[in-house]
């Protein structure tokens, strides 16, 4: 035990004054009775007139005595420390990856986490990270300890591989200079990708529980040689029994058949089975009476497609942002030496415009477009207010080194350098094209962050929509939004809650829950236009639940032995004092029984009667 | 009203007992030293002239030829006197009011058994040692023996050896006494040996709890309520020791002083219980039937 302020103990020589009153003689108190006839007879002895007298040690005194220590001790403020992880800010990284799911390793984190918070005090401060597939701060600098429950009890295993780097960037970016933070990393280790050094200013607790679990880690569809669709299964085994699991697959909700399959231990098992689904339909499989300590890969989902993705030929000169382009937007394909549906044209002549075509600088302009001459060095002055296209992609420092200066006036402009368009819409025989006055290669546009957005949405638009458009891809991937002018998207979770989302957005990257995520847009008058279906699977790395621990250098961002606690006795100390008050005043008033233990009852006069 | 009636009822069927033949100028219920006119026996004498010749034992005449004549006993009435302790001593721990029940129960025994009853409080008024109060002979004089005990106040410093000394120059007649005192002044031995009363009586010695069982703490100055004296005491386990002592000494005292003198002792804790403890207390004494 130690004290606070260990110079309270100099009022322990009060005891010194306290003991005095008690050898001085005090005034006789007068007293009248009937008679003092009898007290005559007991030859009193004669009284000292020494005001001493020697100390007698009552229990009243002894009482005060202890009344007195224990007071002293009371503003002598003993303490005791204890070590936690808690320190003046502490940053709790929760692994919110599908492994967590396993054997209850995300429960385990969150009472972990709430047993660190009963001890915070104003002295403490908590924020709570997610480490899930896109991280994200879910408090920051919380001193409420119902603030940081609030956050841990939202916490739920997604299907997807935790970031767990990008949450301790993000735990890193809440420390502040004049507070040491140390970062608390809740993880099973998992398959994420972890820097090689140990994390410096952090700590870890590693939840490595573990139980067997079988998995779908391969749920597909494809096209057969008859020309009807085929699923294709595989489901592991990550125990060291074999087993034999039986799995149903339906088709919107309805069984359409079952697969049984003898899995070996540690092993996996295959199958294809045809399936009677169309287009837009909703195919599933689930493992049967499957009770495993993860259950979120205990099923998987798919959609058959809304018909062939469309095929986008590139001419001409091309580069790798295009041909990256095409590949990244869900929907789209390269058609190679295939037909296409959409023609990418950058530079040389312009093409016959037979379908949907997007010109990037075409030696020729096309009808209804007239070159002035080109111009040298343009940068970006104007983007066309309200246009879904250019919705939160911001060219504002896109500059060019050559563009073309042409006069459309039937074109929609979007982007403009000063007198010159940079980027137009029209219609030339009754295709959509979109008109881009500069060569890519010599701009950075292909840079900038807002480049695969504008993209995908000028290939949105070509195709004329997106209804029907399926992706299927790890859950935690965002879906990219493309809404049309006038509307705002809504997206129905895999748990059918259909969330509003805020006008303008681009993307929805709440996507942790494996499962079917439909896209809406909503225009002003209530109807919902239907958008994109998007599949978010667990990835299947998961499914093993393999555990690895985290390296760490403890320790607090900014300053060491930030991590022990000074607990103080005061209640325990106050509650001593005030009881021996109490017990003072009961022998001191009350006069208790004990001390009249001796004296005769009246009511048996010992004398002859 | 000191008496309750339940109590009246109990005493109406009770009356003291005589130790001593009883002499007195009215005839009674109890027996005199004078032969007189009851049925019980007593003894023969030889007849004079002017005897009653109804009591000649003629049987006895035949048989020895000489004249006896048979006596009986005499039934004359007891002068009983209730002496009150009004000392200012009595004003503490509630003794005045149960020595108060306890004079009047006495009083109220003798009147119920037709003795003639006199009631004294010492002290007198106007600084005299002996206050005399009223006498009956019957119950229907009780409300007026009531009345002067309820008037009665514990005040002033009592002097009970000329108290006594007086009461035995009030008159010829004796019979029984009973004083009701916590005897608690310097003179009470000889007040005892001064009660040397012809038929008897009782002393009921009533003590407080206080005095019987002191609570007290610390260094005091004890004042004396009559003399105002104050008295150092510093209290201690031992001090109580020997006070305890002291009163064990001084009632032992004070009854064998009170048999000496022909009287019974009783020691009264002045508490409710009291009047029943003393009438239980004179019943194994066979002071009362």
């Amino acid at each position: 035990m130690s004290f606070l302020i260990p110079a309270a103990f100099g009022l322990a020589a009060l005891a010194g004054p306290l003991i005095v009153l008690y050898m001085l003689r005090s005034r006789r108190q007068r007293v009248e009775v009937s008679s003092t006839f009898l007290w005559e007879q007991l030859d009193l002895p004669v009284s000292s007139a020494v005001p001493w007298q020697k100390l007698r040690l009552t229990p009243l005194l002894l009482l005060q005595l202890l009344v007195l220590a224990a007071f002293v001790l009371t503003l002598a403020r003993p303490f005791y420390s204890q070590q936690t992880l808690l320190g003046p800010h502490t940053v709790f990284v929760v692994d919110t990856s599908g492994s967590m799911a396993m054997a209850g390793r995300l429960e385990r984190a969150r009472e972990h986490a709430l047993d660190l918070i009963r001890d915070l005090s104003e002295a403490n401060q908590v924020s709570v990270v997610e480490a899930g597939p896109r991280p994200q701060v879910l408090v920051a600098f919380a001193r409420d300890p119902e603030l940081v429950m609030a956050a841990l009890n939202q916490l739920l295993p997604t299907g997807g591989r935790a970031d767990l780097s990008g949450g301790i960037r993000l735990a890193r970016g809440l420390a502040t200079p004049d507070r040491p933070t140390n970062v608390l990393i809740f993880s099973d280790g998992g398959v994420s990708v972890l820097p090689e050094e140990p994390i410096a200013g952090a700590d870890s607790v590693l939840l490595d529980d573990i139980g067997p679990n079988l998995a779908v880690t391969a749920w597909s569809l494809e096209p057969s040689t008859e020309g009807t669709t085929r699923a294709f299964l595989q489901v592991a085994n990550f125990s060291a029994e074999p087993a034999v699991v039986r799995a149903q697959v339906t088709v919107n909700g309805l069984t359409a058949g079952f697969v049984d399959l003898d899995i070996a231990a540690l092993g996996s098992a295959r199958q294809t089975t045809p399936v009677d689904a169309g287009p837009g339909d909703v195919v599933e499989v689930a493992l049967v009476g499957n009770q495993d300590s993860l259950t979120l890969d205990d099923s998987a989902v798919l959609i058959v497609g809304g018909g062939p993705e469309r095929a986008v030929s590139v001419q001409g000169s091309g580069s790798p942002f295009l041909s990256a382009l095409v590949d990244a937007v869900p929907g789209f394909t390269a058609a190679g030496d295939g037909p296409a549906d959409l023609l990418i044209t950058d530079g040389g002549p312009l093409p016959e415009i037979d379908r949907p075509t997007w010109l990037i600088a075409p030696t020729t302009p096309p009808p209804g477009v007239t070159l002035v001459e080109l111009v040298q060095n343009a940068a970006v002055t104007y983007q066309r207010p309200g246009e879904p296209i250019l919705d939160s992609v911001d060219l504002s420092v896109v500059a060019v080194a050559q563009a073309q200066v042409v006069e459309a006036p039937q074109w929609l402009v979007l982007v403009r350098a000063g007198d010159a368009p940079l980027i137009l819409l029209g219609e030339v025989n009754g295709h959509r094209v979109a008109y881009f006055t500069f060569d890519l290669t010599h701009s950075n546009l292909v840079v900038q962050v807002g480049f695969p957005i504008l993209g995908a949405r000028i290939l949105e638009w070509l195709s004329g929509g997106s209804a029907g458009a399926v992706s299927t891809e790890p859950a935690g991937t965002p879906i990219g939004l493309s809404a049309p002018a006038g509307t705002s998207a809504q997206v129905t979770t895999p748990d059918e809650i259909t969330r509003d989302l805020a006008p303008g957005s681009a993307s929805f990257a709440d996507t942790g829950q494996p499962g079917v995520y439909r896209v809406g847009y909503r225009s002003e008058d209530g109807t919902v236009l239907e958008g994109p279906v998007a599949v978010r699977s667990f990835v299947a790395e998961e499914s093993e639940g393999a555990a690895r621990v985290i390296a760490t250098a403890g320790g607090a961002l900014g300053e060491e032995e930030a991590s022990t606690l000074i607990r103080e006795w005061a209640p325990w100390v106050i509650a001593l004092v005030l009881l021996l008050m109490a017990l003072e005043w009961w022998v001191g008033h009350q006069r208790p029984g004990w001390k009249r233990r001796s004296h005769r009852s009246i009511d048996q006069p010992k004398v002859p009667v | 009203m000191i008496l309750p009636p339940e109590l009246r009822a109990r005493l109406e069927r009770l009356s003291l007992v005589t130790r001593r033949r009883v002499a007195a100028q009215w005839a009674g219920r109890h027996s005199s030293r004078h032969k007189g006119e009851s049925l019980d026996f007593a003894d023969y004498r030889e007849y004079v002239p002017g005897d009653d010749f109804r009591r000649i034992d003629h049987n006895l005449w035949a048989r020895l030829g000489i004249l006896l004549v048979r006596q009986f006993e005499a039934e004359e009435e007891l002068p009983l006197r209730v002496v009150l302790d009004s000392s200012r001593s009595m004003a503490f721990y509630d003794k005045f009011e149960v020595a108060r029940v306890l004079a009047g129960m006495v009083a109220y025994m003798g009147l119920a058994a037709g003795d003639r009853v006199q009631l004294f409080t010492v002290p007198g008024s106007d600084g005299r040692p002996l206050g005399v109060g009223p006498a009956g002979r019957h119950l229907s004089q009780w409300p007026r023996l009531e009345t002067w005990l309820e008037g009665l106040e514990p005040t002033g410093g009592s002097a009970l050896a000329p108290a006594i000394r007086r009461l035995a120059g009030e008159g010829p007649v004796r019979g029984s006494l009973v004083l009701v005192s916590d005897l608690l002044t310097p003179d009470w031995q000889s007040a005892l040996d001064g009660l040397a009363v012809g038929s008897g009586g009782v002393i009921l010695h009533v003590l407080g709890s206080e005095e019987l069982d002191p609570d007290l703490a610390g260094d005091l100055r004890l004042a004396d309520a009559e003399s105002g004296g104050e008295l150092p005491v510093s209290t201690s386990e031992d001090t109580m020791r020997r006070y305890r002592d002291a009163l064990e000494r001084f009632a032992l005292d004070a009854s064998g002083r009170a048999r000496r003198s022909g009287l019974d002792y009783v020691l009264v804790p002045a508490v409710a219980e009291a009047p029943n403890r003393v009438l239980a207390a004179l019943a194994r004494a066979e002071a009362v039937s």
